[in-house]
Formats: C-alpha cells, sequence, structure tokens
C-alpha cells in the first residue's frame, strides 16, 4: 500500500500537532510494509505537488486540526483547486484532531468529511478523530512527556491497522476519541481541582512564550 | 453597545440589495474582498504570547477592534462543498483571539473563556448548500462566543430566503 498524506493544517510544519500526528502514523505505516509521501498546504509551494498526487494515487488520507467547528479555511482553499471527477478511483479517508477531547465537539466536522470524497469522486475510507491534542507542542515538557508519548503510540498503532484493514470503518478507529461528552463526575473535578492545574500550565507555557501580560488580557478593550 | 457587524466576503464585493437596505446607525458592513487577510496559521501566540494580539499584520485587526465593541456578528458567504467556501471561512478562523487560553465548561461542554463580551452570530449565504449543516454549524460558532444564533438565512437574487 502507498498512501498520499496531506497535511491541511496553516501551521507551519516544524510547529505543526498535525505533522507530529502523520510521522507517527506514517511509522505505523512503515512498520506494516506500506509507504507514504506528505505534503503540507502550510507551505504553498507543495499545492501543486500535492494536487498532483491527488489525482494520481488511490489511497489518500487528509490529516487536519478542527478549526472554528469545520476544516480550516486554508484546507478549503486547496480543495477548491482540486479537480472534481477522476479517471481513476481512489479512497479518500480523514484524520481529524483538535484542542479539546470530546467526541461532540468533532462531529460536525466529522459530517463535513464524510460528505466530501462523492464529491471528488472518490469513496471514503473513514474518519479517524482524536482530541486533546494541544499539548502535542509541548510533549517535551517533563510534566506532559509520558502521556503524549502514549498519545503518539497510540497513532503508530492506527497506522498498520489502516495497512491491515485498507480504511478506518473499524471498532477500533470509531473507539480512538474516547468519550463522546465528558461524564459529569469530570466536570465536577474540574471544578474543583483540574481547571486550577490546567490554568498553571498555560500560565507556565506562556511565560516559556516570553509572554508579559495576564491570558485573560482585553487588549482593545474601550 | 448594540451595534452589528456584517461581514461580507463575497468575491464580487458588493453587498446583496437586500442587506444594504439593513444597514444604519447601528450597523456596519465590511467588504473582506479588497482586504488583506490572510488564514489563520494556528500560531497561538494570541493565547500564550501577545494575549488577544493576533500576530498577522493584516487588515484583520479593524476587523476585531470593531467585534469588541459589537454585539451581533453576521457573516456574507459564498458556498462550496455544501459549506461556507474558504472566503468566508477564513474570517471566522481568524476569530480566535475574541477567547483566551482558559478553558471551562459551558453548557455542558468544554470551551474556551470569552475575552470580552458574548457575541451572536448569522449567516448569510449564497449559492447551494446544505441548510441543516449550516444551521448546526451557525449554532455552534455562536455557543462558541456563548451567543446565540441569529439564523441561517439564503440569498437568492438579493432576496433573503428562510
Amino acid at each position: 500500500m502507498h498512501v498520499v498524506i496531506i497535511n491541511g493544517s496553516p501551521r507551519v510544519q516544524k510547529n505543526s500537532n498535525t505533522d507530529k500526528i502523520i510521522q507517527s502514523f506514517g511509522k505505523g505505516l512503515q512498520a506494516a510494509g506500506a509507504t507514504f509521501e506528505l505534503y503540507s498546504l502550510s507551505n504553498r509551494q507543495e499545492w501543486d505537488a500535492a494536487r498532483e498526487a491527488f489525482i494520481g494515487h488511490d489511497q489518500i488520507i487528509f490529516a487536519l486540526p478542527l478549526f472554528v467547528e469545520c476544516v480550516p479555511g486554508i484546507m478549503l482553499e486547496f480543495l477548491e483547486s482540486l479537480p472534481t471527477e477522476r479517471k481513476s478511483p481512489a479512497q479518500l479517508s480523514f484524520i481529524l484532531h483538535g484542542g479539546f477531547d470530546e467526541g461532540h465537539q468533532f462531529r460536525l466536522g466529522e459530517r463535513f468529511l464524510q460528505s466530501l470524497p462523492e464529491q471528488f469522486g472518490c469513496t471514503y475510507g473513514g474518519c479517524l478523530i482524536q482530541g486533546g491534542s494541544f499539548l502535542i507542542r509541548f510533549r517535551d515538557d517533563e510534566k506532559m512527556k509520558k502521556v503524549m508519548d502514549q498519545k503518539m503510540d497510540a497513532y503508530i498503532q492506527m497506522g498498520q491497522s489502516f495497512v491491515s484493514n485498507g480504511h478506518f470503518m473499524t471498532e477500533e478507529a470509531r473507539k480512538f476519541i474516547g468519550y463522546e461528552k465528558n461524564p459529569r463526575i469530570v466536570h465536577l473535578l474540574f471544578r474543583l481541582f483540574i481547571k486550577r492545574l490546567v490554568r498553571k500550565n498555560f500560565e507556565r507555557f506562556a511565560q516559556q512564550w516570553g509572554c508579559t501580560r495576564p491570558l485573560d488580557d482585553k487588549p482593545y478593550l474601550i | 453597545m448594540d451595534m452589528t457587524i456584517i461581514l461580507n466576503t463575497l468575491e464580487e464585493g458588493a453587498v446583496p440589495g437586500q442587506i444594504s437596505t439593513l444597514i444604519n446607525d447601528d450597523v456596519e458592513v465590511i467588504n473582506t474582498s479588497d482586504m488583506k487577510i490572510a488564514h489563520c496559521t494556528g500560531c497561538n501566540l494570541c493565547w500564550l504570547k501577545t494575549p488577544g494580539i493576533c500576530a498577522i499584520k493584516d487588515d484583520y485587526e479593524g476587523i476585531l477592534k470593531k467585534l469588541v465593541g459589537a454585539e451581533n456578528l453576521w457573516l456574507v458567504s459564498d458556498t462550496r462543498f455544501g459549506f461556507v467556501d474558504w472566503r468566508g471561512k477564513k474570517v471566522m478562523d481568524r476569530i480566535v483571539p475574541m477567547l483566551n487560553m482558559y478553558v471551562e465548561f459551558r453548557d455542558g461542554l468544554e470551551r474556551h473563556e470569552l475575552r470580552y463580551h458574548p457575541l451572536n452570530f448569522g449567516l448569510l449565504y449564497k449559492g447551494q448548500a446544505d441548510q441543516e449543516f449550516l444551521e448546526e454549524w451557525s449554532r455552534r460558532v455562536a455557543s462558541n462566543m456563548a451567543g446565540k444564533s441569529l439564523g441561517v438565512y439564503n440569498i437568492k437574487e438579493g432576496e433573503l430566503c428562510m
């Protein structure tokens, strides 16, 4: 199997969480004997090659972060530049991720992605979804490392699983997201403990980035 | 504060006739077709380095400043693939500085805290699209801003249709 992976994130590749996910997923593909080629839409110079790869191959995966409840604008722009008919059949699959970890948050984006393959003369290979991606960027932070390593290992496994199943329409992929909505106990724990911890972590990251203002600053308040 | 901002992202620039009749002192239409607005790059600087200020220095900063003084936001957009097209989505992707990094549960869902105040959101779209899908999108966008959806209307030959 040879897979064309297109990174639909607008974030520059070296900081792209989507790229980290793709790299782990790609390791899984390779471990199972498949190969892949990668294009990143954040780099406009790769658009022509990405379009050619989309036209010429039969196994295509778009990997993307959820942006304002759907696909990032930059990916919509790229999609508009693709031919809507094709000479040879292809399967179009998706890896969708985002900061929040509830399945519910991704369902509208997933529904949009489901509707896409048909509009490009492709078949749908399913959508692998997982949230909690925000911390991928901070995976080298000592407090985050263990959890993030586990997360990346899970993507390696899904790469292998994609090769053996040929798509994401499996129970394993469906369960990848975890909770649809957080259980009530999490709401309670969040109010009591987690919220303060999360805020402290954000403030620590901000400090590392040289932030000198409060995170809830209101610079444009009249 | 009762200001309404209409972001018109139609490529041809001109505001459809029926919409221009809505304009008064409390309604401002911004045509984005001749403005310099880049895609959000998801850099996170507006949440973690310069809270509330976008790292991209282009014409969107003026829009943000106006949104801070507004209560309602309408997006006027063409459609593609059953959804708003990239021109319409682009100006919504850039709205991130209106929220801050902190998270909370709002209406039972994980949400970012508002940097300023709630913003209602509505959509006026051109062309063939999935009305029900756009309504759900509009509800979700509004909910992110802790506002309510003002509705989703199709623009046909300058007239607004339900």
